[in-house]
Parts: structure tokens; C-alpha cells; sequence
């Protein structure tokens, strides 16, 4: 059950999780991914979910066991082929955890973190249909929500509707050179035309997990 | 579903459909069925459900497929409990009972129509009985006992314990050896853990093989055989004493047989001293300290806890009376010696959906204690003990007990005051036009808080507030304001704690408007003469919980969503709550809950509705 320990957690209080993956990609497609989820305004829910043994039949991590599985996750991940300065922050204080590792292409990132998470959670996550969820050829960033991340939303059930529009999934992703054009309708592009974000409510994230979705293309270099 | 669960659902529909206590006090009934092991028996005298709510309509629950499928194994589709041929006229008693080697699980009940019983039953084998007029049905797990239109189904089942030293003894005594030494060779924890793996690994060998020759067994295909003959030897036990003897409960203990003469729907019985007596979490006293167990026997003698159960218009009353032997009374007696301090009722506001009051003499019952565990203790030739004894009497002799019982007096209370906003903080995520750089920034944010409070009579408020002060110099956290003391981030690293240290009462309270504006009391929004009458006059506890009231006030979203779902249902079908407590004797304690509703169907319906509705949401959320 020990891949549970963080979905769990994320899943009780989806409701009003900000979410933040933001993708620096370089021309030459390395690149950086950070990846933030801030619970804080969550925290008295969260804080009284950890005073308690179990939920429903599941046990409940304690603030180590999580802190145990987040690091497992960074020493497997910064040990894969072309990933580099694996860096986790946790803050259990206002519940914010900030990941960011470099990459060399994106098939090593996709690669290592579908490795490390099969690692971490005994193989439950390494399904075939998780294998690509970025691609990028030069000129055309394709890139989705990892299905690992769309099913924990899935899952997600709805007791309040409002609430769980107050959650936020913010996806970024950043270039070396200027955006030509973009597919999603509810992109923005950044004024210096160099970055393209895409913003969401987790309700209706949940009512369509490929919201996210988006194809970019840049300018010629 | 867990048994548990399943349990409850066989309890509340007995107590539907059993009826006419009249013809129950006839003639040997089902209650002379019970085993005299059993400990626990709740016993099922219904008088007026049946009548109010038609069979057909109780089958057509959605939670009655659970109960047909438990009661009839599963095996019999499309039958439901009025095609079983029960005898509705009759009691139904569940028991629970143990031995220091068995544990005895089952009902009794009467038989109407035997051919219709078996059709329902239909997984049971007539077996070989000696017994003149006694016919016993089998099942692997069950026995069905059938005498003159009286029956008991009961699971016998040897503790593990009990059949690890029987195999053991015959094991070792046949020149075997340890039949463990596979585990030197298992898997190490790490690689168990992953359970795919363990699972999936069909050459894993954790368990000895077949022997060689197939007529030696194994240790566990002993193990196996001597349990089933453990369990028949307890089977023929427990017949014989039964229908052969004529021992059972209801003659063996006559508070039991008192307590079936009431007129209630059920009754409750629970011997708490033969409970802790077969205890097998106790073995550490009976093997290591005899002497102390044998005491604590004594302790406990005549302790047994009985209840009635009346179903009455628009009301559910539970009855218990807890009967105490010299010893163990006399402790709770002087525990419950006590003052009521009318203090504390100032500080329950009238609107309060839940609230309890207890009181009792901490100093009075800490000395009575003394002095009888004390020479129990003493006794005992445990070096252990020994030196706890000593520690406990220099304690006893060195610690100035009147200021500590003087700190905390005896007199409490505890509030649940609805739900507040209170002010938090959050931190957002934000973004520059420009290039889309991440910024975090900390906001104000208003999170729902249930509001409690909680708080006790005091004579010694100089000793709290000496702490408080200390306290304040060492954290900045602890702050003290005109008529009150702060604590901030105090619950759940997000809200601050209020205490009010008045002279009389010390109080903890997450309301701050009680400790900014009330720190005196309610004043006229205090509980009513009414209510404060209700909980003055009770005995050591008083509780209120207005159900519908405290579920609409409580916030569904600190809640799992299935907690959430559960509490949604209850809040359209729910009444009032109300505990009380007499005085306490040597002899005895008498509580009384009662639930009571408003609404126009009856009592029965109301129960089942509500059992039912907790139903569908388990089962429609696994």
C-alpha cells in the first residue's frame, strides 16, 4: 500500500490543491521540470487527516513515512540515465512540496520518472499506457497531464462542487525562442512570447483530464 | 462488509421481527438454550414492530440481502427471512461466549416450521445424535441443535493458542522436530513486502511439504485434525450440558433469567467479570503474578452490565445498569460522591447542538482506591511490583494531594458550539505577465473550525496560571490578554487555543468569542433553567446531542467524502440524543440513553430506514 502514502494524502484534499508543472525546454531538448503542489490552504484538513491512524480501511502516512517515500523517489530518480540535480523542497508547515530535476530529452525524463515511480510503488505505475506524455521534435512541444497525475483526479469524488473548483492545475511550459502558435483555447502566452501557460479548475479537470493538453510550435530558429 | 457491520445488521433486524412477549414466558423456550459460557447475550423480545411494520416491507430493504445472505450461507437465492420458518413468537438471543480454551458464537430461537427452516438451511446434514428427541445439523463451520421446535445454531471455534499446544504436545511427543526451520530459508522482510512479487512467485516454499508417506501428516495437516477434534470434544461438551444436564445460562445465572422478565424489546447482557476472567490478553497476570490475578477476580466479582431496549412512539431508550461487587463499588461510589458544580452550566450556551457535563470526586476515589488496590499490590512477591508499590507510596506520602485535587476538581464539561470561520493563512502561486515567473505570495483565507469547548472546576487557579505564565516566557506563541490566555497555532498548527482561568474553571475553548465576550459566562444565553435542571439532576454524566442540529452545523469538508456522504444521510433522518446517569451505590450505577424524533412514521420504520440508508452508502462506496 506504500504507493498510496501521497495519493492519499493529494486525494483527500484535492479539493483545494494548487498544482504547478512548469517545463523549460532548451532548443536542444534538454530542458527543466519543476513540479509544485501547494496544500496550504488545506492545511487545517490536512493536519487533522495526519492525526489520524486511518481512513476508510487505509492507513494514514505519518509527515516521515511521506518525507521516507518523497526522497526514495529523488535518490532512484537522480540516479536514471540523463537526469541530473534532483531537487526536492518540503515544507510541512503550509504543505508545500517542490520538486525540479534537469533533463537531457524528454524521453530520458519520461523514462526515468515512469522507472522511479515503478520503483517506489512496486511496479503499479509502470503501465504501457503511461509511456509518453511530452514529445518534442525541434519545432513542436506535444505535451499532456501524465496519467498517473489525470487518474488520481479521475478517482477524486465530488462531495462539494464548489470546493473542488477552488483547486488550480497550472501547466507551463517555456522556450529558448519565440511561439509561433499554440493549440489549447485556454492557453496564454507570456509577453515575451517565450512561454505558454495553461490554467485550470481541478472540477473540470476532473470532468476532462486532457483540458491540459497542448501542442506548441515555435518560430523557426 | 465487515462482520462487525454484519453483526449489527442481524441485531437490528431481530429486534424487528420477534414478537408476543406473553408467549415467551412459556414452557422451555430458546433463551434455555443458551450455552452458560456465553458472556454476552443480547436477547430479542419484540413486541410491537412486527405488528407495525409488515414482513413483506422488512424483506424488501435493500440491507436484507446482507442479513439472508449471512443467515443462509448464500446458498439458498430468492429466500428471505419470513420463508425460514422461525417462530416469530419467540425469543432471539445472540450470544457471544469463551472458555479459557474456546470461543462460542450463535443464536437461539424457535422453530415454526422445520421442513421451511431447511429450505433456507439447506448447506446442513442431519447428524448422528444419542440424545433422545435431539436432532443436531451440520454444516463445516455450524451446528444446528433442534429440540422440541427450540433451536440454536452455534459456532465452536478452540483458540489458536489452545490448539498450538495441543499439536505441539502431540508433535514433539511422536520424536518430530521443529517443523519451523523453513523459515530459516524465507524470503527477508523487504522482499515480502512486495506483495506482487511474493504473490506471483508460485516456487516460493514458506510451507513444509507433504510428507513422503501420505499417511504421516505434516504439522499443519496435524494441526488441522486436532482443531476439528478439539472443536467436536467442545461440541459434545457443550450438548451435554445443554440437553442432557439441563445447564444453561438462564438457570445458572438468575440476574439474566430477572432481566428476561422484562417487558423490553431487548435486553442486554454482559458479565464483565467472567469476560475479564477467560481474558486471553490477561495471560501475563495469570501465568506471571497468580496472586494479583486472583485479586483482580475478586475486584471484579459481580460485575455484570444488563440493559433493556424499549421501542416506544417516536423514541428509542437503551437502559443499563452496571451491578458492582463490594470492592469495585465502593471505588465508584466514592468517584461519584461529588458536588455538581452549576458553574460550568454558564458556560454552555442554550444553542449548543452537543454537550456533556461529568462529575466526579477524583480526591474521594483516588483514596479509596489506595486502599484497596494498595494491599493488593503489596502482596504480590514481584520484584516489579514491588518497587511500583513503593514508588506509588512515596508518591502518595511526598506530593501535596489536596492542591492536586484542588487543580482539578471533579466538575466538567464539554461543548460543541457549531462551526466558525476562522482566519488563517495560505500561500498562492502567481505569475508576471512578462515572462511567467513564479512568485509566492501569503494571503489571508477563512477555513471552516468546529468550535469545542471544554473546561473543569478548579479552587487552585493560581496553579494553572502559574504554568500559563511560564509558558508565556518561553514562547511567544502563548500570549495573555485582559480575561485570557492565547495560544497561537495551537490546533492544528493553524488555529489559536483560548484558555480562560476565572477562579473557578479553568476553560479551553478554539471560540474566541466566548473568551473575548463571554469570559464570564453566557449570561441569558446560557442553558435554559430548563436544560441546566436536566444536567444538575443527573447523576456522574449528563450528555445532549441534538443530532439534526449538530450534523447541519458540522463541516462536511474536513471530512473523507464518504464520512461526508454519511453524515449528508443522517442529517435528513435523525433525532435528539439524551444520556443520564443516577447515583452511583456500592451496589450500582443506572444509565439511561434515549433517542428521540419527530416525524409521523413509526419507531421500527424509523430505525430500519436509517439502517438502511448507512447501508447503501457502505456498500455503494467500498
Amino acid at each position: 500500500m506504500k504507493y498510496l502514502l501521497l495519493s492519499i494524502l493529494l486525494g483527500l484534499v484535492f479539493s483545494c490543491v494548487e498544482i504547478s508543472d512548469d517545463l523549460t525546454l532548451n532548443n536542444d531538448g534538454s530542458g527543466t521540470l519543476r513540479y509544485k503542489i501547494n496544500l496550504s490552504a488545506s492545511k487545517i484538513k490536512v493536519n487533522s487527516i495526519l492525526a489520524l491512524d486511518s481512513i476508510d480501511g487505509n492507513p494514514v502516512p505519518s509527515k516521515s513515512q511521506i518525507s521516507s517515500k518523497i526522497n526514495e523517489f529523488v535518490r532512484i530518480l537522480d540516479a536514471q540515465a540523463g537526469i541530473s540535480n534532483v531537487l526536492v523542497e518540503e515544507n510541512y508547515t503550509d504543505y508545500i512540496f517542490k520538486f525540479s530535476c534537469d533533463f537531457t530529452s524528454v524521453k530520458n525524463l519520461q523514462e526515468g520518472i515512469k522507472l522511479s515511480l515503478a520503483q517506489i510503488s512496486n511496479n503499479k505505475w509502470s503501465q504501457p499506457s503511461e509511456s509518453s506524455w511530452l514529445s518534442w521534435d525541434g519545432n513542436t512541444l506535444v505535451r499532456t497531464i501524465p496519467s498517473y497525475v489525470t487518474q488520481q483526479i479521475k478517482n477524486y469524488k465530488i462531495d462539494n462542487e464548489d470546493l473542488l473548483k477552488e483547486g488550480i492545475y497550472t501547466s507551463i511550459a517555456r522556450f529558448q525562442r519565440p511561439v509561433l502558435r499554440f493549440e489549447n483555447k485556454l492557453g496564454t502566452l507570456s509577453k515575451n512570447q517565450m512561454a505558454v501557460m495553461v490554467r485550470t479548475n481541478t472540477f473540470d479537470l476532473k470532468a476532462n483530464q486532457h483540458l491540459l493538453d497542448n501542442t506548441i510550435v515555435l518560430a523557426p530558429r | 462488509m465487515n462482520n462487525s457491520v454484519k453483526f449489527a445488521l442481524l441485531v437490528v433486524v431481530s429486534l424487528v421481527v420477534c414478537s408476543n412477549p406473553i408467549a415467551q414466558l412459556k414452557g422451555i423456550q430458546s433463551e434455555q438454550l443458551l450455552p452458560k459460557d456465553a458472556v454476552t447475550v443480547f436477547s430479542i423480545n419484540n413486541i410491537s414492530l412486527l405488528q407495525k411494520i409488515a414482513m413483506d416491507d422488512l424483506v424488501n430493504y435493500e440491507f436484507m440481502s446482507e442479513v439472508h445472505q449471512e443467515l443462509f450461507d448464500g446458498s439458498t437465492s430468492g429466500k428471505t427471512l419470513k420463508d425460514a420458518g422461525l417462530d416469530f413468537n419467540q425469543r432471539l438471543n445472540l450470544f457471544y461466549g469463551k472458555t479459557f480454551t474456546h470461543e462460542l458464537t450463535g443464536f437461539t430461537f424457535g422453530v415454526s416450521d422445520q421442513k421451511a427452516l431447511f429450505e433456507v438451511f439447506d448447506d446442513f446434514q442431519e447428524l448422528q445424535s444419542t440424545i433422545p428427541g435431539l436432532k443436531i445439523y451440520g454444516t463445516f463451520f455450524n451446528h444446528l441443535l433442534i429440540k422440541n421446535n427450540n433451536a440454536i445454531l452455534i459456532r465452536i471455534e478452540p483458540t489458536m493458542d489452545y490448539i498450538d499446544e495441543v499439536t505441539d504436545s502431540i508433535w514433539y511427543a511422536r520424536g518430530n522436530e521443529t517443523p519451523f526451520e523453513f523459515f530459516d530459508s524465507a524470503p527477508q522482510d523487504d522482499q515480502i513486502l512486495n506483495e506482487q512479487t511474493f504473490e506471483d512467485d508460485t516456487n516460493t516454499n514458506f510451507y513444509p511439504e507433504a510428507s513422503e508417506n501420505p499417511s504421516i501428516k505434516n504439522y499443519y495437516e496435524l494441526r488441522d485434525s486436532v482443531q476439528a477434534v478439539l472443536q467436536q470434544e467442545e461440541l459434545t461438551r457443550v450438548i451435554d450440558e445443554l440437553f442432557v444436564d439441563n445447564i444453561n445460562l438462564h438457570n445458572t445465572d438468575a440476574r439474566f433469567a430477572a432481566q428476561l422478565t422484562h417487558n423490553a424489546e431487548g435486553v442486554f447482557y454482559l458479565d464483565n467479570a467472567r469476560n475479564l476472567d477467560k481474558s486471553q490478553g490477561l495471560w501475563y497476570f495469570q501465568t506471571f503474578l497468580p496472586n494479583l490475578y486472583k485479586d483482580l477476580q475478586e475486584l471484579y466479582a459481580g460485575n455484570v452490565i444488563l440493559g433493556d431496549l424499549f421501542l416506544r412512539d417516536n423514541q428509542i431508550d437503551f437502559e443499563v445498569e452496571a451491578l458492582y461487587g463490594p470492592s469495585l463499588g465502593s471505588i465508584y461510589a466514592q468517584m461519584n460522591d461529588a458536588r455538581f458544580d452549576s458553574n460550568v452550566l454558564k458556560y454552555i450556551p442554550a444553542s449548543s447542538p452537543a454537550y456533556f457535563t461529568y462529575n466526579i470526586n477524583l480526591e474521594q476515589a483516588y483514596e479509596q482506591a489506595y486502599q484497596i488496590l494498595l494491599p493488593l499490590l503489596s502482596d504480590e512477591k514481584n520484584a516489579q511490583i514491588a518497587m511500583n508499590v513503593l514508588t506509588l507510596e512515596l508518591l502518595n506520602e511526598f506530593i501535596d494531594k489536596e492542591a492536586l485535587f484542588d487543580t482539578y476538581k471533579g466538575s466538567m464539561f464539554g461543548a460543541f458550539n457549531g462551526v466558525k470561520k476562522i482566519k488563517t493563512k495560505k500561500v498562492v502561486f502567481s505569475y508576471d505577465e512578462e515572462t511567467f515567473a513564479y512568485q509566492e505570495q501569503e494571503t489571508e483565507a477563512d477555513a471552516d473550525m468546529p468550535i469545542f469547548t471544554l473546561g473543569f472546576s478548579t479552587a487552585r487557579a493560581d496553579i494553572p496560571e502559574m504554568v500559563l505564565k511560564h509558558l508565556a516566557r518561553l514562547s511567544s506563541r502563548v500570549q495573555h490578554f485582559e480575561n485570557y490566555w492565547r495560544i497561537n497555532n495551537a490546533i492544528l498548527d493553524a488555529a489559536p487555543l483560548y484558555i480562560l482561568n476565572t477562579g473557578k474553571l479553568l476553560i479551553f475553548t478554539n471560540d474566541e468569542e466566548l473568551a473575548r465576550l463571554h469570559s464570564s459566562g453566557y449570561g441569558n444565553l446560557a442553558l435554559t433553567k430548563k436544560q441546566s435542571k436536566l444536567a444538575r439532576k443527573s447523576g456522574s454524566m449528563y450528555g445532549s446531542v441534538d443530532i439534526t442540529k449538530t450534523l447541519d452545523r458540522f463541516p462536511t469538508e474536513v471530512l473523507t467524502p464518504r464520512n461526508a456522504e454519511i453524515v449528508n444521510s443522517l442529517k435528513r433522518k435523525s433525532g435528539h440524543l439524551e444520556l443520564t446517569s443516577s447515583e452511583t451505590t456500592e451496589a450500582h450505577t443506572t444509565f439511561k440513553l434515549s433517542y428521540r424524533f419527530e416525524s409521523d412514521e413509526s419507531t421500527g420504520k424509523h430505525l430500519l430506514d436509517l439502517v438502511n440508508s448507512l447501508y447503501l452508502i457502505y456498500t455503494l462506496n467500498p
